[in-house]
Formats: C-alpha cells, sequence, structure tokens
C-alpha cells in the first residue's frame, strides 16, 4: 500500500513540477525581444548601432499640416504626441523605422502614419554617422497613456534580438495640451516650425 | 515458466488492452465529432446593423452601406465608378497599432471580379492606416463595383474573427490567428443621394 502512495505522490510531484516549468518558461517572443537601452529626456541615449536625444515634447488636440500653402488639419479621438529630437547613426548608414509609445498598461502605440509626410519625420530620414538629424515623431495617444508613457525606438519593429532605445518620458502634463498646433516646412537646421495657433 | 514469470505477462497484456482500448476510443470519439460537426456546420448569428460584433481582435459595428461615384476623398474620378461604401466602427482591442482590418470582413456570396476593398478613415477622408488600441475609429470600406454586375440592394458581410495564442503551434511565439466567421451583417445599401454630387 505504502508503495502504491508513494508512486502517487511522485507522479503528483512530477506534474507540479511540470505545470510550474511550462507556466515559467519565457515565451519565443520574450526570448526574442529586443534588448533595450533605457535613458532620460534630453539625455543622449547611444545603442550600439545609433544614439537619439529627446527634445521638447508638443501635446496637441489637432495638427494642421501647412505644406504649400495649404493646410490639412488632423484631428484625433486622442491627443496628438509630437516629440522632438536628434538622431545619429554610429558606424554605418541606417533608418530608423520604428517607434512606438508604450502606455503605463502596456499598449504600444506605433508612430501615426497620418503625418508620414511631415517634413523630419523619424522613418523618412536616413542617418549617417557623425552627422546628427533632427528627427520628428508623432503619435496618436489616449489622454490616460500620456503620463509614465515609454518612448521605443528602434530600427525595425520585428528584428529579434535588437536594440531599442526607451527613453521615459517625464514631465508629460495634460495640461500642457494645446487645442491646435501648425506643423510647417523650414528652410533652417531644423526642417519643420511647429507653432500653436 | 514460473508463476512470477506468468503474472507479469499478465500485467503486460492487461496494460497493452488498456492502452489499446483508450486509443480505439479516442480514435473513434474524434472521428465522429469530426463527422457530426461536418454534418452539422455551426450556424452563423446574423446581427442587426448598429450592433457591437466582437471578433476577438476588433469590436466592429457595421452602421449603413451606400452606393455613390464619388470616394470619401471627394475627388470625382475621371472614369466614372460604381462604388459601394460601408460605414463602420473600428475598436481595436489587442495591445498595439495594427492595420489587419483588410480582411475583417467579406461579402457574402463572394462577387465575381470584385478587388478589395479600399478603406478610408472617415475623420481624414483618406486612406487609412493603422487603428490604435482603445481609440475607436469611423472607417469606410469602399468596393468599386465591376461595370458589367448591378449594385446590390442589400449587402451581406460575413465577418470573421481572430484568437490570440500566448504560444502558437510552430514556434511558441505569441500572436492573433484567424478563426471561423463569428456573424453575418445585412445592410440596406441606401441608393446615392443626387444632390450631393458634385
Amino acid at each position: 500500500m505504502t508503495g502504491a502512495l508513494r508512486g502517487f505522490v511522485a507522479i503528483a510531484f512530477a506534474a507540479a513540477v511540470l505545470y510550474g516549468l511550462q507556466r515559467t518558461t519565457p515565451g519565443y517572443g520574450d526570448i526574442t525581444s529586443p534588448i533595450r537601452v533605457t535613458g532620460k529626456p534630453g539625455q543622449r541615449v547611444e545603442a550600439s548601432a545609433f544614439s537619439i536625444v529627446t527634445g521638447k515634447v508638443h501635446l496637441a488636440r489637432s495638427v494642421t499640416i501647412r505644406s504649400a500653402g495649404r493646410g490639412q488639419a488632423l484631428t484625433t479621438s486622442g491627443v496628438w504626441v509630437l516629440v522632438e529630437g536628434t538622431a545619429e547613426a554610429r558606424s554605418e548608414s541606417l533608418g530608423l523605422t520604428s517607434a512606438q509609445w508604450l502606455g503605463p498598461n502596456g499598449v504600444r502605440y506605433a508612430l501615426s502614419q497620418r503625418l508620414s509626410t511631415a517634413p523630419g519625420i523619424l522613418p523618412a530620414q536616413r542617418l549617417e554617422p557623425g552627422l546628427p538629424k533632427p528627427v520628428l515623431m508623432a503619435f496618436e495617444v489616449p489622454q490616460g497613456q500620456l503620463s509614465g508613457g515609454t518612448l521605443l525606438v528602434a530600427r525595425s519593429a520585428w528584428t529579434p534580438l535588437e536594440e531599442e532605445v526607451g527613453i521615459t518620458m517625464t514631465d508629460i502634463r495634460p495640461d500642457d495640451i494645446r487645442p491646435f498646433l501648425v506643423l510647417a516646412r523650414s528652410e533652417g537646421a531644423v526642417p519643420w516650425t511647429l507653432n500653436a495657433q | 515458466m514460473s508463476a512470477d514469470q506468468r503474472l507479469t505477462l499478465r500485467r503486460r497484456l492487461f496494460a497493452f488492452l488498456i492502452a489499446g482500448v483508450g486509443a480505439a476510443t479516442a480514435a473513434v470519439v474524434s472521428f465522429a465529432m469530426t463527422v457530426y460537426e461536418a454534418a452539422n456546420p455551426k450556424v452563423v448569428p446574423v446581427v442587426a446593423p448598429g450592433q457591437p460584433i466582437d471578433t476577438g481582435r476588433w469590436i466592429i459595428t457595421i452602421h449603413e452601406a451606400r452606393s455613390g461615384s464619388i470616394p470619401p476623398t471627394g475627388t470625382k474620378p475621371l472614369v466614372p465608378k460604381k462604388l459601394l461604401m460601408v460605414e463602420f466602427d473600428l475598436n481595436n482591442r489587442s495591445a498595439s497599432t495594427s492595420n489587419v482590418f483588410l480582411r475583417l470582413f467579406t461579402i457574402d456570396p463572394p462577387v465575381a471580379n470584385l478587388p478589395p476593398p479600399v478603406l478610408y478613415l472617415a475623420r481624414d477622408k483618406w486612406i487609412a492606416s493603422g487603428v490604435n488600441p482603445d481609440m475607436p475609429e469611423r472607417m469606410i470600406a469602399v468596393w468599386e463595383w465591376p461595370s458589367a454586375a448591378p449594385l446590390p440592394q442589400q449587402v451581406r458581410l460575413r465577418i470573421t474573427s481572430q484568437i490570440h495564442k500566448r504560444r502558437d503551434n510552430l514556434y511558441g511565439a505569441p500572436g492573433w490567428f484567424d478563426r471561423d466567421p463569428v456573424a453575418v451583417v445585412a445592410v440596406a445599401v441606401a441608393p446615392e443621394a443626387t444632390g450631393t454630387a458634385q
């Protein structure tokens, strides 16, 4: 009888161990997820292939793109987040095609394609080593996901084990949301101007 | 052969018998379930326009359908076209921005030579890109109807679903996978309002 009991206990123990292993084994997505290099706003964050500094963050309910004398107002059900920054390649020319706003609840908001033709927008820029270039990132984010958000920038969104820069965006206050913002082309060193109108 | 050996043999035979009966039962049950499901296909519920439909990854609400000749951009095409437009609300329930809503619904039954629809964001009156989570958007799907076929009075849309798997069967990677249709929506096609044509 004790033999049968011992067998039962052994099987139950093995099942418990296997269940624990199954639950705690990191998934393929976790194992191959991008490796994050963290930083702060205003600070130069260096990944092995590129570096990026974020500057001003503009919040607005509506963004008007002004080009060739015409203006198109783009509204959103959330808030427009426009992040200005400077990016630079480190050893070879590259483009940064992926930027995401990671909200405090873990939801990822990709770059808004609606502003993809705006001057200086990040995925359209070709970065050269030694030549820092001003870049603009535009997101549409629900108001509740603004404070506590993280900006994630990577060469591409789907490459496994690639480095990504994660910048914890502090100092984002919903009071700063402006009703309108005008984004226009500029001939200066920074190829855009952002004005509240 | 000793008594001990005979006992072991009987035990092994018994174990084989149990395993064989178990395997046979499993095969029969599985086969019978397949046959039963093929004989009694699941009826896809018909949902009225305006009712939200949970498709797993998206919540979609079909509102109205209309015919017209001017796409939502407002630009009259050079060659006159027959367009079928369906307005719907879309809410992304996944954890990231996605533009995989092109295959979310199809016209049922399929129409010959019908190109896939173009999806417009009603807010911009321009071609839609990704839809963000927790930010519902009004969209317009536009089919360019074949010139040979008449526009229908009513359109039936079959809405598919997707489920999320934490580990898929091939790599163990998380992802969204297509599942069976969850609803059919029948909407009347409103004729083109002649007053708004430019």
